[in-house]
């Protein structure tokens, strides 16, 4: 299975065409094509995790390609100029030596390489490096090279990529000026080369997807790839059929009570003397959360893919009784998982599961929280993949769940946009959503991804403050790395150990965060910011007592952020609200909390 | 040559002890060791602990978590197996998640492995979609990457798969998690039949194996077992010994 490098990009679009690649080449020598480190990881950022990422030199220094490789960061390093054997034994990433081929001996010089690939290509021309020309490949022939560390290049184009690889047999072939219109890289183009390469491989059933730029992926054990591929194809094709989405708008209108109002928070707005604010109301979804949104649209999934038998998890237990809750209205067998901690903080929702017919599963391991819970539910599923459906509650998991997801919950958005363009003609300058995992925040902020006038703004728990080792505050103090199947940002110690995370909202309580928004902090489309439980409690008590509603914990987070930006902005603005649940939950947490509030 | 393919071309049965590292203290892992060479094992498994171990079950969770409280880290494993002076005469793995890997840096870790005279490594969370992310730095150190099937991989993943298999094929016994189980169903010789006869490599059986039965079963079908909670429980319980008729019904028996 040959791989794929398309080299020399420099701008973004080309570097998303190129998604399918199985390696991206950054030019750091004198080319037309040449970037800085600092445009190669801003590229980076688009660029699946999986993927390599080579930096292609020409007799640089040591010093330069270690600055390099740290600076994108680089996973290889290529190299065309006349760089000495122990430089390149040096060099700590793995290492492609190129080699320009004109005749039989220069084919010998490729065996006594001590780079871990060898590279051929067509003599240069102008610049070393590539000129497009094309070689003879039969000139490789009988010269009993190591094919796996082969890579072919010079002068392939969608046209020819295929008898190259027939003829070769390489690991890998890369190609730059073949994949351009006048001198510039053509995405379509890109696209065909890689597919040239990967239909001739067979290799479309296992292909990349499911990244958000690095983030995300399919880091599960085995057993469960099947499952994952089978949900991957199962909503590829719900997506795109109409019957499927009329199935489960009917049941969001006739059952869930959308669409929900984007109610005007007037003395809200009159108290705070800025923006107008309007609070998208979530809270009135039936079950109290916008959990339900996601969970019809998978149960509806689950029973198309001939499912029956529910598993999910649960933080502050509004996903699990919004599972609980479709599961007796489709009669599906219902199991949910929750942490000791959370279901002694949430009785009244272990009893709503428990009344709805659910079993609820008390996990006592780790932090006995969201993130334990999740554990046991994926154990669950390894177990018993056959016949179970894993309702995965937020923008969370392998591929295609972090999608799916937020597609169920885009109706968040995508009712917002139709309602204020209704109200106010105009879309809003600021919308703020809590994340915890992130199924809210995602959904509100999708459908205005592309309005860039549009300040998306979500709020993390700071716990008892991001300074502290009490909080979830992930994107803001979190690092990257794998946890639950997806790439994404983590609270983890040193040694790679996923820490506990803290907020007094169990539904925040999570030490991860979806990969897109991940991404989407990392090139700033969206701020991240924090609040701490206190100021969460603060902003619980005042929109209960200017708008008449008692958020739940998890939105107070939004509405106290939402008072600090309302000062930074002026009467002639707007600001939205994702008020994601309500606070009937949190009632034995708010009179424990706020005894004495008069 | 690998150690892996030294013990291909010897023909054995192989026997894989799992172990995990620093469980009951990190000084006692050299001890385990040598036991378990001396025993009789062909290869062994040496297990990093983890904080959300989802592919395992009760017994290497815990497990798990007692070498954390220990303050286990990969970093301290390979620099313990690094200070080793006695003679290791069979391959030894390294079984991870990817995420200590992805915080340790993943050419890093290939490379302090290759010094610490590491064989293979098994990433139970990095499917064949991903490896690409760890492949090219253990290549780099002649170490084999082991990929994992299951009863739920497709045929036409099982091919992929294959093609690019070495060291051996890991293929696991059961649809769940690591631990002891009493019947081993009778799907998983059909299984095993069929992946023996498209791989490249040896087939070893593992998750669940934990009695002379379940080797019985699948001996005819397999190129060795991988034993794992039956002797993580055995060496916290101080029964050690208790395992060794377990290891000489594999590795005592005709011969393939």
């Amino acid at each position: 299975m040959t791989k794929v490098k398309i080299c020399g990009l420099k701008e973004e679009q080309h570097v998303k065409a190129a998604k399918r690649a199985d390696a991206i080449g950054f030019v750091f020598a004198p080319s037309k094509r040449q970037v800085t480190i600092a445009q190669a990881a801003e590229l980076a950022k688009h660029i699946p995790v999986d993927t390599d990422k080579i930096g292609v030199f020409v007799n640089a220094s040591l010093q330069e390609i270690e600055d390099t490789v740290a600076g994108v960061p680089l996973t290889m390093v290529q190299l065309h100029g006349d760089e000495p054997d122990d430089l390149i034994q040096a060099i700590r990433v793995p290492v492609i030596q190129a080699f320009s081929i004109r005749t039989k001996e220069d084919v010998e010089k490729l065996k006594n390489s001590k780079a871990d690939y060898v590279l051929v290509d067509a003599p240069g021309t102008d610049y070393r490096g590539g000129s497009g020309n094309v070689f003879d490949w039969s000139l490789l022939h009988g010269a009993d090279i190591d094919l796996s560390r082969l890579i072919v290049a010079g002068g392939l184009n969608p046209g020819n990529v295929h008898a190259a690889i027939g003829q070769t047999t390489p690991y890998m072939v890369d190609v730059s000026s073949g994949v351009e219109t006048d001198g510039r890289k053509d995405s379509a183009k890109i696209q065909e080369f890689i597919k040239q390469v990967k239909d001739d491989s067979m290799e479309q059933t296992i292909e990349k997807t499911g990244f958000f730029g690095k983030y995300g992926g399919q880091f599960v054990p085995e057993t469960l790839m099947k499952a994952v591929k089978e949900l991957e194809d199962a909503y590829e094709e719900v997506k795109e059929d109409p019957e499927f989405q009329r199935e489960y708008h009917h049941y969001l209108s006739e059952y869930v009570g959308r669409e929900q109002p984007l109610t005007f928070a007037q003395r809200m707005t009159e108290a705070l003397g800025g923006p107008k604010i309007y609070l998208k109301r979530e809270d009135l979804n039936h079950t109290g959360a916008h959990k339900v949104n996601n969970a019809i649209g998978q149960a509806l999934l689950a029973m198309r893919m001939g499912k029956r038998k529910i598993v999910a998890e649960t933080g502050a237990g509004q996903h699990g009784v919004a599972t609980a809750t479709i599961c007796a209205l489709f009669d599906l067998d219902c199991v949910i998982f929750m942490g000791e901690e959370d279901i002694k903080r949430q009785q009244l929702n272990v009893f709503r599961m428990k009344l709805l017919g659910a079993r609820v599963e008390s996990v006592t391991k780790g932090s006995a929280t969201l993130k334990d819970a999740v554990n046991e539910a994926l154990r669950y599923w390894v177990a018993n993949v056959e016949d179970t459906h894993y309702l995965i509650g937020s923008a969370l998991g392998p591929h295609p769940f972090p999608t799916m997801v937020r597609d169920f919950q885009s109706v968040i958005g995508q009712e917002t946009k139709r309602q204020i363009l209704d109200k106010e003609g105009r879309l809003p300058d600021a919308i703020l959503a809590c994340v915890g995992g992130g199924s809210n925040a995602i959904g509100m902020f999708y459908p205005f991804i592309q309005d860039k006038e549009v300040q998306l703004i979500g709020v993390e728990a700071a716990g008892e403050g991001v300074d502290t080792d009490k909080h979830a505050a992930t994107l803001t103090k979190g690092t990257e790395g794998v946890l639950h199947g997806a790439l994404m940002k983590l609270l983890q110690d040193d040694s790679g150990q996923v820490q506990e995370a803290h907020s007094i909202s169990a539904g925040l309580d999570y030490p991860g965060i979806g990969p897109e928004h991940a991404h989407l902090a990392d090139i700033g489309r969206v701020e991240y910011r924090s609040i701490t439980d206190k100021e969460a409690l603060a902003a619980v008590i005042s929109m209960s007592r200017l708008e008449g509603i008692i958020p739940a914990l998890e939105s107070a987070h939004a509405i106290a952020e939402a008072e600090k930006q309302a000062k930074m902005m002026t009467a002639d603005q707007i600001l939205v609200i994702c008020v994601s649940g309500r606070g009937d939950k949190d009632m034995a947490t708010y009179a424990e909390k706020l005894e004495g509030l008069s | 040559m690998n150690r892996l393919e030294q013990l291909k071309s010897s023909g054995k049965k192989a026997f894989v002890a799992y172990i995990m590292a620093g469980d009951g203290g990190l000084d006692r892992l050299k001890e385990q060791v040598q036991y378990l060479q001396k025993a009789g094992v062909t290869a062994i498994e040496i297990g990093i602990p983890f904080s959300d171990p989802v592919a395992d079950g009760p017994t290497i969770e815990a497990a798990g978590n007692r070498a954390l409280k220990q303050g286990v880290t990969l970093q301290k494993v390979l620099e313990e197996m690094k200070s080793w002076t006695f003679q290791v005469e069979i391959p030894l793995l390294v079984m991870t998640y990817l995420n200590p890997v992805l915080k340790f840096g993943v050419e890093r870790f290939a490379a302090e492995c290759g010094k610490a005279g590491v064989s293979g490594v098994i990433i139970p969370d990095l499917p064949h979609e991903h490896k690409q992310l760890v492949q090219p730095y253990v290549d780099k150190e002649n170490i084999k990457l082991i990929q994992l099937v299951t009863l739920t991989t497709t045929d036409t993943r099982l091919e992929d798969i294959l093609r690019e298999a070495e060291g051996f094929v890991y293929a696991v016994t059961v649809k769940g998690i690591t631990g002891s189980r009493d019947e081993m169903s009778e799907d998983v010789k059909a299984f095993m039949r069929k992946v023996r006869g498209k791989s490249p490599v040896p087939v070893y059986a593992g998750f669940g194996i934990s009695k002379s039965s379940h080797v019985d079963m699948l001996r005819d079908d397999v190129d060795g077992f991988i034993v794992g909670s039956a002797i993580v429980e055995a060496f916290n319980a101080d029964k050690i010994q208790e395992i060794e008729p377990l290891i000489h019904a594999v590795t005592n028996a005709h011969s393939v």
